[in-house]
């Protein structure tokens, strides 16, 4: 990451410090597109090109992403590196990369994090968080430490608290609803970079 | 406006490939109208437009382009110089989020302390050096031995540039006029007025995003759900979190909760008990203090600079006492707190805030009023002793925060590793650590009218007790075992430091500025009646020139009268009430709003089940209808 220097054209830094800059708060900083890149190269070094002036096609697989070190121990890492897959597969390009932490930046604002929280909470993919989808969230995030029944009684709860309309699953409305009563939500859904 | 537009493609949920080309295509049309339509319609079809059908826009906007580049650069420099960063997030990926708002707070004030530090330094202290260089030191006055400590009460600094009696009063004339009284007022008051907007402005927007959305239900378990903590990246940490949670989860809805009648007597016994303590602790902590005081009281008035070494270190015993106080007595709450039973964790950690801000408000208040009423008649050049006594106190808070990390911590984990197992390894006391940090900066602020350069030491101060936590906080504690809360606790933090100790703070220096007469023979207002009078005097020199009718009829009938004070007041009070009405609405509002959401889904429901049951019986209606044709058909046939 040192001596090489990462190529883009003007258009595209042009076209990443509009996605990526904010005006400046007092204690945030932001990336720039070398340094992620640096990140995304020394994943797989001899997938990626240093030059990105012709556009390259070049994906790194799940298993690659999945290693990095803020990823490593997140039990989400799997569904957080699928939803900003294209193909849903998690393989991310240069592009999906740089999307994925800049969503988990402190700079997001909240709707796009909840947009995004409800994409990796949803195991199945149907646009719902059903009772399935929040035993395996659970799952992930207990272990071996509650019985099937403890897990049962936890997300019938869960859905009960959120439902509003009563259809006994939660659509991306309930979860905004939700979220926007935890306070806590904007600095724990952040990545560092 | 570009940044408007350029902040409403940042936000749309989509792909990066198709925000850059909705980047290139929108501006070239007027911007609102079309990028809503890109929403709603998610359409490809415009995107996939390339960029060469665009270039008279870019070729226009190539030097706006330049200009936004250099801005880039700038700020991709400002990103490598980045405080701290690396630290914050080993910090907060091996304890989580509400561990590193005590360091976020530290770098804010830090911050706080820099600004301070430049602007004093730059428009009080450079001109005073600039125009004579070597301070008026009186003959046979060395650097003796306790200087540092006590910040030289009859020594070197008392002449230099450190204190209130080192600035000089007149106009110095060198290459421009520069009227020192009016810089070392303006510069003060500038400052203070800036902090205050600062920290309205923190306080405001923390309590928008994290109080006003935020339920009372704190232990729903949508939220134990939804908490996980992504910062987190140690796999110790994050085995503990799991431990964590799943112990909450059975404790909150799994097991049986008994009857809590005994709970709640304990409760009001602890709480009767600790309020005791405190009230008793804080007596004890007040009247320990005049004594010590009088012997500062019964020195010779005028003269200050014969002071014998003992009676130099007697003024040290001052701040010992009450740095010590300051130590002992909030690890006491925190051991009450332990014996006491609360009936919500939120009601606990309060009740700790409530005591420890009152104890600290109490030892700055007697303090405050012993500077304000006792020592301007006592001494001939009070304003630099005050200034010295602050920086005594801030010294030994110092040495005594370096000593709390010690108990609090170290021996904290020692006693709970090694000899009584039952403890355990302790957790990082955020609140008692933040109100810490909030008193330092109090006396800071306290303390910037009577020694500009005080916020030097503070940026030392606030430096070495970050490493100093940061390590203490690595080798001796564990994460916090209940987690969650962070933003609410740093919305009280942030209130905390602006309501009971800015607002104090600021009111000290005004008191001081508007109602004591400053010091006969030092310093910048020599022979004034109070300090507030300089810009009475700046405003009656400036009746020969023409210019300024309307500044100085601002000054007489705006600042001087107390009906405009009186007017201001009433109409912001009107806005209050309106603002607070609106919001009364939109709650009833929202209320009703989610009622009818409930009662659609039951409407969906019912519509849902009728259908069914029509289907059911259509079908079964062709069932007859056919059955009967084919009878029908078969008896024409037979």
């Amino acid at each position: 990451m040192g001596n090489k220097q990462t190529i883009f054209t003007d258009e595209q830094l042009d076209a990443y410090q509009v996605i990526l800059t904010k005006p400046i708060v007092v204690f945030v900083g932001f990336f720039s597109p070398s340094r992620l890149h640096g990140r995304y190269h020394e994943l797989a070094p001899h997938l990626v090109p240093m030059d990105y002036t012709k556009d390259p096609d070049c994906k790194l697989p799940l298993a690659l992403i999945v290693n990095m070190p803020e990823l490593k121990e997140n039990p989400f890492r799997n569904r957080i590196v699928e939803s900003f897959s294209e193909d849903g597969m998690g393989n991310l390009s240069f592009n999906e990369f740089v999307d994925m932490f800049s969503v988990l930046s402190e700079m997001a604002p909240r709707e796009l994090k909840a947009i995004y929280a409800f994409k990796i909470y949803d195991f199945n993919v149907d646009n719902y968080l059903c009772k399935e989808d929040l035993e395996k969230t659970l799952n992930k995030l207990t272990k071996e430490e509650l019985t099937p029944e403890e897990v049962q009684l936890v997300c019938e709860k869960a859905i009960e608290e959120a439902d509003l309309d009563g259809d006994n699953k939660l659509s991306f409305a309930d979860f905004e609803n939700m979220i926007s009563r935890a306070p806590d939500f904007l600095s724990t859904f952040h990545i560092r970079i | 406006s570009t940044r408007e537009r350029i902040k409403a493609i940042r936000d749309l949920p989509m792909s990066f490939q198709e925000k850059k080309h909705i980047r290139l295509f929108r501006t070239n049309i007027t911007g609102e109208f079309v990028y809503k339509i890109i929403i709603h319609l998610r359409t490809l079809v415009v995107l996939k437009s390339t960029p060469r059908d665009y270039m008279p826009w870019v070729s226009y906007s190539v030097s706006l382009q330049f200009l936004r580049r250099c801005g880039y650069s700038i700020r991709s420099i400002r990103q490598t110089l980045e405080l701290w960063q690396g630290i914050m997030k080993e910090i907060g990926g091996k304890f989580g989020t509400s561990v590193l708002t005590y360091f976020l707070f530290l770098k804010w004030l830090l911050m706080f302390n820099i600004f301070s530090f430049l602007v004093n330094f730059g428009f009080i202290t450079i001109p005073l050096l600039v125009y004579d260089i070597s301070p008026n030191i009186p003959p046979n006055v060395g650097f003796g031995g306790l200087e540092i400590l006590t910040g030289a009460v009859s020594g070197y600094f008392n002449y230099t540039a450190m204190y209130y009696g080192g600035y000089s009063n007149e106009t110095l004339v060198d290459l421009v006029e520069y009227n020192m009284q009016l810089a070392y007022f303006f510069t003060i008051a500038i400052y203070m007025v800036l902090c205050g907007i600062a920290l309205i402005t923190s306080m405001a927007n923390s309590f928008k995003t994290n109080y006003m959305l935020a339920d009372q239900v704190s232990n729903s378990a949508w939220q134990l759900l939804c908490s996980w903590d992504f910062n987190i990246i140690n796999e110790r940490a994050v085995r503990q979190r799991k431990n964590n949670l799943s112990v909450q989860l059975k404790v909150n809805f799994v097991q049986y909760k008994p009857f809590q009648f005994e709970n709640i007597l304990f409760d009001h016994i602890g709480i009767h008990l600790g309020s005791w303590l405190l009230s008793t602790g804080m007596a004890v902590g007040c009247a320990h203090q005049q004594p010590f005081l009088c012997p500062l009281s019964l020195q010779n008035t005028t003269d200050a600079s014969n002071w014998s070494l003992l009676q130099e270190a007697e003024t040290l015993l001052v701040p010992f006492v009450v740095s010590s106080m300051n130590l002992v007595v909030p690890l006491f709450y925190s051991l009450f707190n332990k014996f006491e039973q609360y009936s919500s964790q939120r009601r606990q950690i309060y009740t700790l805030l409530l005591r420890n801000v009152l104890l600290k408000m109490f030892i700055l208040g007697v303090l405050c009023y012993y500077w304000m009423k006792v020592v301007p008649q006592k001494f001939s050049c009070w304003e630099s002793m005050v200034g010295q006594a602050l920086y005594r106190l801030v010294i030994f808070d110092f040495f005594f925060l370096m000593l709390g990390s010690f108990f609090g911590e170290f021996l904290s984990n020692m006693i709970g590793t090694k000899f009584l197992p039952r403890l355990g390894v302790p957790e990082f006391d955020v609140a008692r650590n933040v109100l810490e940090l909030i008193y330092a900066q109090t006396l800071v602020w306290i303390g910037i009218y009577f020694s500009p350069l005080l916020p030097a030491i503070q940026i030392v101060k606030l430096f070495v007790l970050f490493f100093i936590k940061k390590v203490s906080l690595t080798h001796n504690c564990q994460p916090p075992r209940r987690t969650g809360r962070a933003a609410q606790m740093q919305t009280i933090f942030i209130a905390l430091l602006f309501f009971p100790f800015f607002v104090g703070a600021l009111s000290i220096v005004a008191y001081t500025a508007w109602r004591l007469t400053p010091s006969q023979q030092c310093g910048p207002f020599r022979g004034l009646n109070n300090t507030f009078s300089v810009v009475g005097i700046w405003i009656d020199g400036m009746e020969d020139n023409p210019g300024s009718k309307g500044a100085i009829w601002i000054y007489d009938n705006v600042i001087k009268s107390e009906i405009a004070y009186f007017l201001g007041t009433l109409i912001i009070l009107i806005i209050i009430y309106i603002f607070w009405q609106v919001s009364q609405g939109r709650k009833h509002l929202i209320g009703r709003l989610r009622q009818l959401i409930a009662n659609e889904g039951k409407d969906k429901s019912f519509l849902l089940e009728k259908l069914q049951n029509l289907q059911k019986s259509c079908r079964h209606k062709k069932q007859k209808q056919k059955n009967r044709n084919k009878v029908h058909f078969y008896r024409t046939i037979c």
